[in-house]
């Protein structure tokens, strides 16, 4: 069953198109994952799936009926969709009371309500923290007892924006896990958003990728504005960011924005000799696991993400802070768009 | 240098007495102000809370007139509320002039635009996100309005301490409209200004003394909230 369809849906602020997408299907129980760069149209999108903005002009059902953006309607279609917002807030209150606020809203008696909230505090580890402060709470608990005041609702959807994004490494495990979860266990569609295509990687059932508010097929992952100059009749020279310089097949000269392959970029743990053409030097920033194999994230002066099988991963050994070689051979790169 | 020792020797020790007509001018005088700062709030608060929520045609010009109303001097008050209450006027059979009503009637005009720019700017200062957080928790928008009040809690009781403190001072609309009758419309700033006139200073510095202390336990009070807002 679809959740949530959609078909033109535009959001314009003024004069500017911050979201224009052609078509959006999410499928109920599933993780999806909205990628895209900051300024994407990730959040706008997400709010309009909360219910907490309607679009410009186009279509949108939820639960196959035809979403009508009137206030009165919204307010019943929220009580099935929860937004987690990217720096989500505390009412300056006790924690339990922050859980009953859903709870009582929705007229659940007192006994039931405790129970709830006591479940829900379970799930994400928080029931110590019942009856703190909820100001004193540091940002990852902030993060977990927002997601149990989510949960406690029991809500078809929950829409997390960057979810991960304002906690450190050990919380954004945590996080990554009970979002899994709450999935798993409890059927909730969940969709958050990310701009870090590799933090995203091992959670999301399905990936949607946005940029300039339009959902695209090509993932954003390794794209970087750069030049181009000719070097022969055969070859050109591209920089990205003034850090890297790369040999690729012959294209036009400009301004441009091009991608690099993760799967096609090549690592290797030899230093000896000279770095050869299109040979890099750089530091290994993060390891991550997904459907597709390990993404190794380097750091060569640009950010750079590739991708390798489980047995070179192996071979290799790698460990965050390791240095190798990276080979981004002219196949790995190609030009999505030239500038005006 | 000796007649003012004098008079602020005598006028601490008639305060520490709680003289009897001490006392009495001083429980007017809060009776009237906590009067007129009760109903002023009951009208005040409510009407912040529309006009910060509200979106209607007009609502810059109602904050800039309601903007401008903070700075009314209290005897053009007086002398309007006197000309509709005055025996001539349109509520004259109703007979309120020189009562304590008359007095409240005016000190709620006075206070009124104070309240409702302060509740305003109180809720005007409460992060966005509670708005949002309220609304896709499920809430309609009496009970997001209720939050947003809950969050600004120490904002709106700052508004009404300052308020208190506007009337517990002033002297134009208590002279012009209560007539400073003895035992009956005599508040402390009315009181002060008679003995003024009459050359009597010692109850008049008593009076002020217990004023300034009205006036720094309200401002003491109004920084703690301020302090606990900011938490």
């Amino acid at each position: 069953m679809m959740i949530y369809s959609a078909a033109n849906l535009v959001r314009r602020f003024g004069e500017r198109t911050v979201l224009n997408v052609d078509r959006l299907e999410v499928e109920k129980g599933y993780i999806y994952a909205l990628l895209g760069p900051n300024g994407s149209g990730k959040t706008t999108l997400l709010n309009i799936m909360g219910f907490l903005d309607q679009p410009t002009s186009g279509e949108m059902r939820f639960r196959e009926r035809e979403v009508n953006f009137q206030e009165r309607t919204l307010h019943k279609l929220r009580q099935s969709v929860v937004m987690v917002q990217q720096n989500p807030i505390l009412f300056s209150t006790s924690v339990y009371k922050n859980l009953e606020f859903g709870l009582k809203i929705r007229n659940i008696p007192v006994r039931l309500r405790q129970r709830v909230i006591e479940e829900s505090l379970d799930l994400v580890g928080m029931r110590h923290l019942i009856n703190d402060p909820a100001h004193k709470l540091s940002g990852g608990e902030t993060q977990r007892v927002v997601l149990a005041r989510a949960l406690a609702l029991s809500p078809e959807v929950i829409l997390c924006d960057e979810p991960t994004a304002s906690v450190d490494l050990e919380n954004q495990v945590t996080i990554t896990r009970l979002l899994k979860d709450i999935n798993a266990e409890k059927g909730i569609t969940l969709v958050f958003t990310s701009h870090d295509e590799n933090q995203a990687a091992s959670l999301p059932h399905f990936k949607l990728f946005l940029e300039q508010g339009r959902i695209s097929d090509i993932s954003y992952e390794n794209t970087f504005p750069a030049s181009i100059t000719p070097l022969s009749d055969q070859q050109s020279c591209c920089r990205i960011l003034n850090e890297l310089e790369l040999n690729i097949a012959r294209e036009a000269e400009g301004l441009c924005r091009l991608k690099i392959e993760p799967c096609r970029i090549k690592l290797s743990r030899l230093f000896e000799e000279e770095l050869p053409q299109n040979c890099v030097e750089g530091r290994v920033q993060k390891v991550s696991e997904d459907v597709r194999g390990i993404n190794i994230g380097l750091d060569c002066g640009v950010s750079l993400t590739a991708l390798i099988s489980n047995a070179e991963y192996r071979e290799l050994n790698l460990l965050v802070g390791d240095s190798v070689r990276i080979k981004i051979p002219p196949e790995a790169v190609s030009v999505l768009d030239y500038r005006n | 240098m000796g007649f003012l020792t004098d008079s602020l020797v005598s006028a601490v020790l008639l305060a520490i007495s709680l003289d009897r007509e001490l006392m009495e001018i001083v429980m007017v005088s809060l009776r009237v102000s906590a009067s007129s700062t009760l109903i002023a709030s009951i009208l005040g608060i409510p009407l912040g809370i529309v006009v910060a929520f509200e979106t209607f045609p007009g609502k810059r010009f109602v904050i800039t007139i309601l903007n401008t109303l903070l700075a009314l001097p209290t005897v053009a008050i007086g002398l309007f509320v006197y000309a509709l209450i005055a025996r001539r006027g349109i509520f004259g059979p109703l007979d309120l002039l020189y009562s304590q009503k008359a007095i409240i009637i005016g000190q709620v005009i006075l206070i009124i635009p104070v309240i409702i720019t302060f509740t305003i700017a109180a809720i005007n200062h409460i992060d966005d996100r509670y708005h949002k957080t309220a609304m896709t928790l499920g809430a309609n928008r009496r009970q997001t309005a209720l939050v947003i009040f809950r969050e600004a809690r120490y904002g709106i009781v700052a508004a009404v301490i300052a308020a208190f403190g506007r009337v517990v001072s002033e002297v134009g609309i208590s002279m012009m409209l209560g007539g400073n009758a003895r035992g009956f419309t005599r508040t402390i700033t009315t009181a002060m200004a008679l003995e003024y006139d009459k050359g009597e200073f010692v109850l008049a510095v008593a009076l002020g003394i217990i004023l300034i202390s009205i006036s720094f336990g309200l401002n003491l009070l109004f920084h703690l909230m301020q302090g606990r807002g900011k938490k």
